[in-house]
């Protein structure tokens, strides 16, 4: 029994150790800069929360979390709604069951620059002429080019890539319902709507939870996508935190003032994570 | 058989190259000069006249590392206290930051500036500021931010260049009465509306603009109103999509003959010739006044040489950059570079450059403003997002506002 106990010590602790050095002691490290003036070289001062009433007072901070979280709520709940309605499609006993799980998967092995590249020739040039054939003047003009409408290309390109993730956690969940509970239902009289809310979608409760969870922080993430499509642009329309944050700590010599900004966002994320577990988790029943 | 031991031969030079190519880049120190740059395309001019330093001088050694992501790998070393003996990047604002911070050779007083044309000097003295004496730099290449043309378009309208500003909107109403695309606009890529911008602000703004908005003597409200209209009156004269077109679209259609204009800087020409090589091309400077003599061209830094304050190789480290600035050298690179010289006497020849060849030879050209800005403000998408909404008062007061923000952090 000791041995084993070793055994398991061993296993985890180079992963600890590498954990440790390359993401928490940057963190800490970040945290560290968040209190100072440093510009990312040479020497710094202690500014005490400065950079944290900064970020508080900034407007255009105030816009990049609101576009962030209008774009991860709307986009998480799409994502969610359409993979599990393609999960259940892929687990149903249809021809080309495999080959369309495989298609199904493709865009998420495709690179989001190269996934980017084809969006926006799609966006640029594709829609703008059908649009112009068929007489459709609202979609003559590239839709990245419009700071109202720009947010929903991003939206369509990041579920587009997204729903192959979610399908097979989806699809891994739906495996597990037993069929007998199906065919239970049906002796019961249950219709596929009754089925559904009854059976499925209380059995993949677990999957569900960390559907959300997981979709919701890597919207909240957000940065390839845009700088893909639309840099941020037009204006600031696109321009999401961790782009912010990029934008100014890399490029605009803030690296301590969006150092401060990431710690504020980290803080957001841990909370916003905790409560969609916590809520979620209530309603997940035991087999 | 042969072939295969060619084969053979080349992947193990390759091997060989990329691992010299590590060797340097990971900035361990040995008895060879380093040159480190921050440019891509022009590598191989820098390795043949590197080679032809090298038999010149076979007792200097030199390293060529030109790392993606460079101005990054740079600040990188500048925390470790590793800089390469001799920097060759853009006189921008990380330039500046090195100046300030103390690390490069003041050139001042060698033989090498009398050589350089003295608007070049200025500029990246400017970009040291005041409070750092000297001259850290020696401009070597430029580029210009200019009008495109359409010379065919141009005959066809029956116009010449424009000297003022009236005549450059005579001829957008001209062409946009035929039916032409006056100004062919790429304004997805935010950047891209910086080329007007700064035409129009260099001739406009008063000297110093940055020195004394911090000072509180100058500000976006009061000097820059004049710029703001004179954008909005250029966007008058795009095509029916000017936000939704990006820079690479942007030049295949100017070449295909979409635009009488196009406002991008010498680089886009080879872009532009890629898409269509056989298009008639002319440059000129904005005129953004309508005094001729007032306007000047936008011309920037594009390649400074920079010598490490602390290196052990400094004659040879200047040896290495008197042989760049040398005139033949000189010429070379901008001839195979499409670029201009801050040599004095070292013109660029190529035909469709002869329009702004007047000003690099009368000096009559001034910086790009947008250096000076403070970088955290993101200038280039505030400006985007004025081009979109046309709330002139809002913008310039956004803009000031920006500006002290940043300064303030």
């Amino acid at each position: 029994m000791h041995k084993r106990k070793n055994a398991f010590i061993i296993m985890t602790v180079p992963a600890l150790l590498l954990f440790f050095t390359f993401h928490t002691y940057p963190a800490l490290q970040g945290v560290y800069y968040s209190f100072t003036n440093w510009r990312g070289y040479g020497d710094f001062d202690f500014v005490g929360l400065k950079n944290y009433i900064n970020v508080f007072k900034d407007e255009r901070a105030l816009h990049a979390y609101l576009f962030t979280f209008k774009f991860a709520v709307v986009s998480t709940i799409l994502v969610n709604v359409i993979s599990l309605i393609v999960a259940m499609g892929l687990n149903a006993k249809i021809k080309f069951q495999k080959t369309l799980r495989a298609v199904y998967f493709m865009p998420n092995i495709l690179s989001i620059l190269i996934v980017g590249y084809i969006f926006n020739f799609i966006f640029a040039h594709f829609i703008p002429e059908i649009a112009e054939g068929l007489g459709i003047n609202a979609l003559t003009r590239n839709i990245l080019g419009d700071q109202d409408v720009a947010w929903i290309g991003v939206v369509i390109v990041a579920v587009w890539q997204a729903v192959a993730f979610n399908t097979i956690l989806y699809l891994a969940g739906l495996v597990t319902i037993p069929e007998d509970l199906y065919e239970a239902a049906s002796i019961d009289g249950a219709g596929p709507w009754r089925k559904f809310w009854s059976i499925t979608f209380p059995l993949i409760a677990t999957f569900f939870t960390i559907n959300m969870v997981l979709a919701m922080k890597n919207f909240l993430m957000v940065f390839d996508h845009i700088i893909a499509l639309t840099g941020g642009g037009p204006g600031q329309a696109t321009e999401s935190i961790s782009l912010l944050i990029y934008r100014g700590g890399f490029e605009g010599g803030e690296f301590a003032y969006q150092s401060a900004n990431a710690v504020v966002y980290f803080v957001i994320i841990v909370v916003i994570s905790v409560i969609q577990i916590k809520v979620l988790q209530r309603r997940e029943v035991e087999m | 058989m042969k072939l295969h031991s060619k084969l053979v031969t080349g992947f193990v030079s390759m091997a060989l190259g990329a691992a010299l190519l590590t060797g340097c880049s990971s900035g361990g120190k040995d008895d060879a000069l380093e040159v480190f740059s921050n440019k891509s395309e022009n590598t191989e001019t820098y390795k043949a006249l590197i080679k032809k330093f090298e038999e010149e001088n076979p007792d200097i050694d030199i390293k060529l590392n030109a790392p993606p992501e460079a101005e990054t790998v740079l600040k990188s070393r500048l925390t470790k206290n590793d800089l390469p003996d001799v920097m060759a990047i853009g006189g921008n604002a990380t330039y500046g930051e090195l100046a300030r911070a103390g690390v490069l050779m003041d050139l001042s007083d060698s033989e090498m500036i009398n050589k350089i044309q003295p608007a070049y000097l200025d500029m990246i003295n400017r970009l040291a500021g005041e409070e750092k004496e000297g001259t850290y730099g020696i401009p070597y290449a430029t580029n210009a931010n200019a009008v495109i043309y359409n010379k065919d378009k141009f005959e066809e309208l029956g116009v010449e260049v424009p000297k003022t500003w009236d005549e450059f909107v005579a001829i957008l109403d001209k062409a946009k009465a035929e039916g032409e695309i006056p100004l062919y606009l790429t304004l997805k890529d935010a950047w891209t509306g910086m080329i007007p911008w700064n035409s129009l602000a260099a001739n406009i703004q008063p000297e110093e603009f940055a020195k004394k908005v911090n000072n509180g003597e100058a500000s976006f409200q009061e000097d820059y109103p004049e710029v703001a209209d004179k954008m909005l009156t250029l966007l008058e004269y795009g095509h029916q999509d000017n936000m939704g077109v990006a820079y690479g679209d942007g030049n295949t259609a100017f070449a295909k003959g979409e635009g009488v204009m196009y406002l991008q800087g010498n680089w886009a020409i080879p872009e532009i010739k890629k898409a269509n090589p056989d298009i008639n091309l002319g440059v000129f400077a904005m005129p953004v006044t309508n005094t001729p003599e007032e306007n000047k061209l936008v011309s920037g830094v594009d390649v400074l040489f920079a010598v490490n304050s602390d290196t052990e190789y400094s004659e040879e480290a200047k040896k290495f950059i008197e042989f760049m600035i040398n005139e033949q050298n000189a010429k070379q690179y901008i001839d195979e570079q499409a670029a201009f010289s801050a040599v004095e006497g070292v013109f660029q020849e190529d035909p469709v450059m002869e329009g702004i060849k007047v000003n690099f030879q009368e000096g009559s050209i001034t910086s790009f403003p947008d250096h000076y800005y403070p970088a955290g403000m993101q200038a280039e998408n505030l400006i985007q997002d004025f081009l979109i909404n046309k709330n002139k008062d809002e913008f310039l007061k956004k803009m000031d506002e920006e500006w002290e923000k940043v300064q303030n952090r």
